[in-house]
C-alpha cells in the first residue's frame, strides 16, 4: 500500500537520472507493530512556520522521551511510546498528507498541527479514522466547536484568551494603585489585530480606560517612526500592540530609539513579547515588556526541570515547546488510564481526563466538548533578559515591574 | 473527431478504476492532490501553453474559486454544487477582465507575467483584510458531509469528482487542440503579429483562452476549498499555486494535453519521495527535490511528453 507512492517517485527519478538516490527507502510505516504505542507527531517543520513546527516537535520528542525512560507506559506493561515525525509543511493539505500516511501505519494518536489553519485540516482528516487528535496551540475557537469527537485542545483558545487579557489588565492595574488610565492601541489590520483592537475598545472604556487612539499598520510594515512620534505626542500610559513578531520588533525598538517610554508596554498573544530570540537580539527594547500568553507555571517544578534540560539542550524555551510536552504527558495519562491503545477508548479517556501532572497553570484536566475549560494564558514579563510570569499571582515567579521606572 | 479524444477518455477511464483496486487512502489522496494541480495546470496549459501567454499570477484564478464557493456557502447560504459552479464562472469572468485589461493594452511576455503576478498579490491583499472573506482569520466551510454539501465521506467519491473535473478540462483543451480555435491559439503564440497579419482576431482569441483558462484553474481552487474546507488569503491566493501551476505544464510538457497530469503524477511522487528519502531531518527532502528539478529541466526541457517523443524513434532505430 505505502509502496506505490515511492514507486510512482522510483519511476520518475530513474527518468531523470538520478536512480541511486532512489534506493534506501524509508517507508517508516513498515516497521514493527507490535511492542511500542506509534504517535503521530505533526509539525510543519519546513515552509513559513519551520521555526515554531521545530520548536513544537522539540517539545514533543523530549516529553516521549521522557515518558520512555520513566518506564513507558505501566498499565500496558511498560509498553514504550514511538513518535511518527510528521512535516504539515506550514500547509494544510501538507498536513493532510502526513495524516493519511500515519493513520495507514497505525497510530494511536495525534499531537500538533501548530498553525489553526492546519489543525483544521488534520483534525479533521484524523476523524474519519476515528483517531484522537491532540491540537498543541491552533487558538481558532472554531477548532473545538465543530463537534469532532476526536478533537482535544488543551490550551486555551482565543476567545478566551483575549477576555482573560482583559481581566488580568484591569487586575494588575488595580493592584498597582490605578497607575495607567489612557491607552494607545497600535494594531495590524488583519483578524487578529483588528478584532482584538476592536474588543479592547469596547471593554476598556468601562473599566476605567480611556483609550486615546488606535493605529491600525498593514502586515508588513517597514516604518514605525510616525506611530511613535504619535505615541510621544499623545503620551499614553498604556501602550497596547497587537502585531506579528517582525512589526512587533520593529515597534518597540523603534519606541525605544526615540525615548517614547510609557508606563507599560501591554500585548496580547504578543508577535515578540513572549520570544526568546527578541530577548536575545534586542534586550534593551524588550525589557519590562507585558504579555498575556501561553506560559508554563512559573513556580512548577517540572517545569523548571524542562526549562534547565531546555536550556542544557541549547534550544529556546518557547510555548510552542512546552505545549507539545504537556500534550505527551496528557496523552500518556490517557494511555494509562485507557490501558490499551485502542481508539475507541483513548478517546474516551481523554475525554474523561482529569490530568493533573502537568505544569500549565490549567489546574486538573476537564474537556467539555474538546477545549480544556481550566487552560487559561497568563502575563509574563521581560525582566532581567528573562521571561518571567507576573501574574496571577498563583503562578508568578516575579512580582510585576509596573509602572515601568523612567 | 472522436479519436482525437479517445486516448483522453482510455486514460481517464483507467484512473477511475484505480479506487477499485487500491483501498489505500495515502494513495488517494496522493492522487487527489495530484489531479488537484494537474487540473489548475491545465487552466494554465490553456493559456500559457499553448497561447504562449505565460502568467505567473494563476493563483488569482484558483483563490477566487475557492473563496468564491467558501463565501457563498457560509456567507449567503447557496447550495455547495451551485456555488461550485459560480465559482468557475466568477474565474472565467475574472479572466475575461484581467485579459481586457492587460492584453488590450497590449502587455506581452514578462510584462504580462508580471501584470498578472501583481493581480494575484492584489487579491491576496484584499483576501486578507475583508471581513467578507474572513480577513486574516479566514473562513471555514462547515463539516457536513453528505452529496448534496458536495463533502464526500469517502476518499474514492472525492479522487472521482477531481477526476471527473479533470477529465472534462482535458476534454475541453484536446477539442481546442485540434479546432480552428486551438490553431488560431498556437499562431498568437508563435507569432502574434504575422497572426494577425493573418486574419486571427488576437484580443479575442487571447481573451476567450484566459477566461477558459481562468474557469479550469479556478475549480481546481472551488475543489481545493470543498476538500480542505479551510481557506485564508496565503492559501488561496499565496504564490505556491501560481508556481505548481505553471511548474506541472511545463515539468509535464507545455502545451500538450497529457502535459500537467504527468508533471503534477511526477512532481507530487518527486515531493512525497524526497520526504521520505529526508527521513526527519526537515528540508532534505526540498533539497532533493529542488536537485531532481534542475536535473529535469536541463535534460528535458520540453518536459516529460517531449523526453518521450525524443526517446522513441531512438529506440526504434536502436532496435
Amino acid at each position: 500500500m505505502t509502496s506505490s507512492v515511492p514507486g510512482f517517485g522510483r519511476r520518475s527519478v530513474l527518468a531523470a537520472g538520478a536512480a541511486a538516490a532512489a534506493l534506501p527507502l524509508g517507508a517508516p510505516a513498515l516497521r514493527a507493530q507490535g511492542g511500542p504505542i506509534r504517535i503521530g507527531v505533526i509539525h510543519p517543520v519546513t515552509g513559513a512556520l519551520a521555526f515554531s513546527g521545530a520548536q513544537g516537535r522539540v517539545g514533543a520528542e523530549m516529553a516521549i522521551a521522557d515518558v520512555n525512560a520513566a518506564g513507558g507506559i505501566k498499565a500496558m506493561g511498560g509498553a514504550k511510546l514511538e513518535a511518527v515525525l510528521g512535516d504539515a509543511r506550514s500547509t494544510p493539505e501538507g498536513g493532510v498528507a502526513e495524516v493519511e500516511r500515519m493513520a495507514s501505519g497505525n497510530v494511536a494518536a495525534f499531537v500538533g498541527g501548530f498553525a489553526s489553519g492546519i489543525c483544521l485540516a488534520t483534525t479533521q482528516a484524523a476523524a474519519r479514522y476515528d483517531i484522537p487528535y491532540l491540537v498543541d496551540v491552533g487558538v481558532a475557537d472554531n477548532i473545538v466547536t465543530r463537534g469532532l469527537k476526536n478533537t482535544f485542545r488543551f490550551g486555551p483558545g482565543f476567545g478566551v484568551i483575549s477576555r482573560v487579557a482583559i481581566e488580568n489588565l484591569v487586575a494588575m492595574n488595580d493592584a498597582a494603585g490605578k497607575p495607567a488610565r489612557t491607552v494607545m492601541i497600535v494594531h495590524e489590520d488583519s483578524l487578529f489585530g483588528s478584532g482584538l483592537a476592536g474588543l479592547l475598545n469596547r471593554e476598556l472604556p468601562g473599566k476605567g480606560f480611556e483609550v486615546l487612539e488606535t493605529i491600525a499598520h498593514p502586515t508588513p510594515t517597514r516604518d514605525f517612526s510616525n506611530v511613535a512620534l504619535r505615541i510621544r505626542s499623545r503620551n499614553p500610559d498604556l501602550v497596547i500592540p497587537a502585531s506579528y513578531y517582525n512589526e512587533y520588533v520593529l515597534l518597540a525598538r523603534t519606541m525605544q530609539q526615540q525615548r517614547v517610554r510609557p508606563k507599560a508596554i501591554f500585548s496580547v498573544l504578543g508577535g515578540a513579547a513572549s520570544n526568546y530570540r527578541f530577548v536575545r537580539e534586542f534586550p534593551d527594547a524588550a525589557r519590562f515588556i507585558m504579555d498575556c500568553n501561553h506560559w508554563v507555571d512559573g513556580r512548577n517544578p517540572s517545569a523548571q526541570a524542562l526549562r534547565r534540560k531546555v536550556d542544557a539542550a541549547n534550544q529556546f524555551f518557547t510555548y510552542e515547546l512546552f505545549l507539545n510536552y504537556a500534550n505527551i504527558m496528557l496523552l500518556a495519562d490517557a494511555l494509562e488510564r485507557a490501558g490499551s491503545a485502542d481508539k475507541a477508548k483513548l478517546t474516551e479517556a481523554l475525554a474523561s481526563s482529569t490530568f493533573s501532572g502537568h505544569f500549565m497553570p490549567y489546574g486538573p484536566t476537564k474537556f467539555e466538548n474538546g477545549q480544556n475549560s481550566g487552560a487559561v494564558p497568563v502575563v509574563t514579563q521581560v525582566l532581567d533578559n528573562d521571561i518571567k510570569v507576573i501574574f496571577p499571582a498563583s503562578v508568578a515567579e516575579a512580582p510585576a515591574v509596573f509602572p515601568v521606572p523612567a | 473527431m472522436r479519436d482525437h479524444l479517445a486516448p483522453v477518455l482510455i486514460v481517464l477511464a483507467l484512473l477511475a478504476g484505480v479506487p477499485l483496486v487500491v483501498d489505500s487512502n495515502v494513495v488517494l489522496n496522493f492522487l487527489k492532490v495530484a489531479l488537484m494541480l494537474a487540473l489548475a495546470g491545465t487552466g494554465w496549459n490553456l493559456l500559457g501553453g499553448y497561447g504562449g501567454q505565460f502568467s505567473f499570477g494563476h493563483a488569482v484564478f484558483f483563490g477566487t474559486g475557492a473563496y468564491a464557493v467558501a463565501v457563498l456557502q457560509v456567507r449567503f447560504g447557496i447550495n455547495a454544487w451551485a456555488a461550485f459552479g459560480a465559482g468557475i464562472v466568477l474565474g472565467a469572468v475574472l479572466g475575461l477582465a484581467i485579459g481586457w485589461l492587460t492584453f488590450r493594452a497590449g502587455l506581452r511576455g514578462s510584462y504580462f507575467a508580471l501584470v498578472t503576478l501583481a493581480f494575484a498579490e492584489v487579491a491576496r491583499i484584499i483576501a486578507s483584510v475583508w471581513p467578507l472573506t474572513g480577513a486574516g482569520a479566514g473562513i471555514l466551510i462547515p463539516l457536513r458531509e453528505g452529496f448534496l454539501t458536495l463533502q464526500f465521506g469517502s476518499r474514492a467519491e472525492g479522487y472521482w469528482f477531481v477526476l471527473a473535473l479533470l477529465g472534462i478540462a482535458m476534454l475541453i483543451v484536446r477539442a481546442i487542440e485540434v479546432r480552428r480555435f486551438g490553431a488560431q491559439l498556437v499562431a498568437v503564440r508563435e507569432n502574434e503579429d504575422a497572426a494577425r497579419a493573418l486574419g486571427v482576431d488576437v484580443l479575442r482569441v487571447k481573451l476567450l483562452a484566459i477566461a477558459l483558462s481562468g474557469g479550469i484553474t479556478a475549480s481546481a481552487g472551488a475543489f481545493y476549498a470543498q476538500t480542505f474546507l479551510y481557506l485564508d488569503a496565503g492559501l488561496a491566493y499565496g504564490p505556491w499555486i501560481s508556481v505548481e501551476a505553471l511548474l506541472t505544464a511545463i515539468v509535464g510538457g507545455i502545451g500538450t494535453v497529457w502535459g500537467p497530469l504527468l508533471g503534477a503524477l511526477v512532481l507530487q511522487a518527486l515531493s512525497e519521495l524526497g520526504k521520505h528519502l529526508g527521513g526527519d531531518a526537515p528540508g532534505l527532502g526540498l533539497v532533493l527535490f529542488g536537485a531532481v528539478l534542475i536535473l529535469v529541466v536541463r535534460f528535458a526541457p520540453n518536459g516529460i511528453v517531449g523526453l518521450a517523443r525524443s526517446l522513441r524513434p531512438r529506440r526504434l532505430a536502436r532496435g
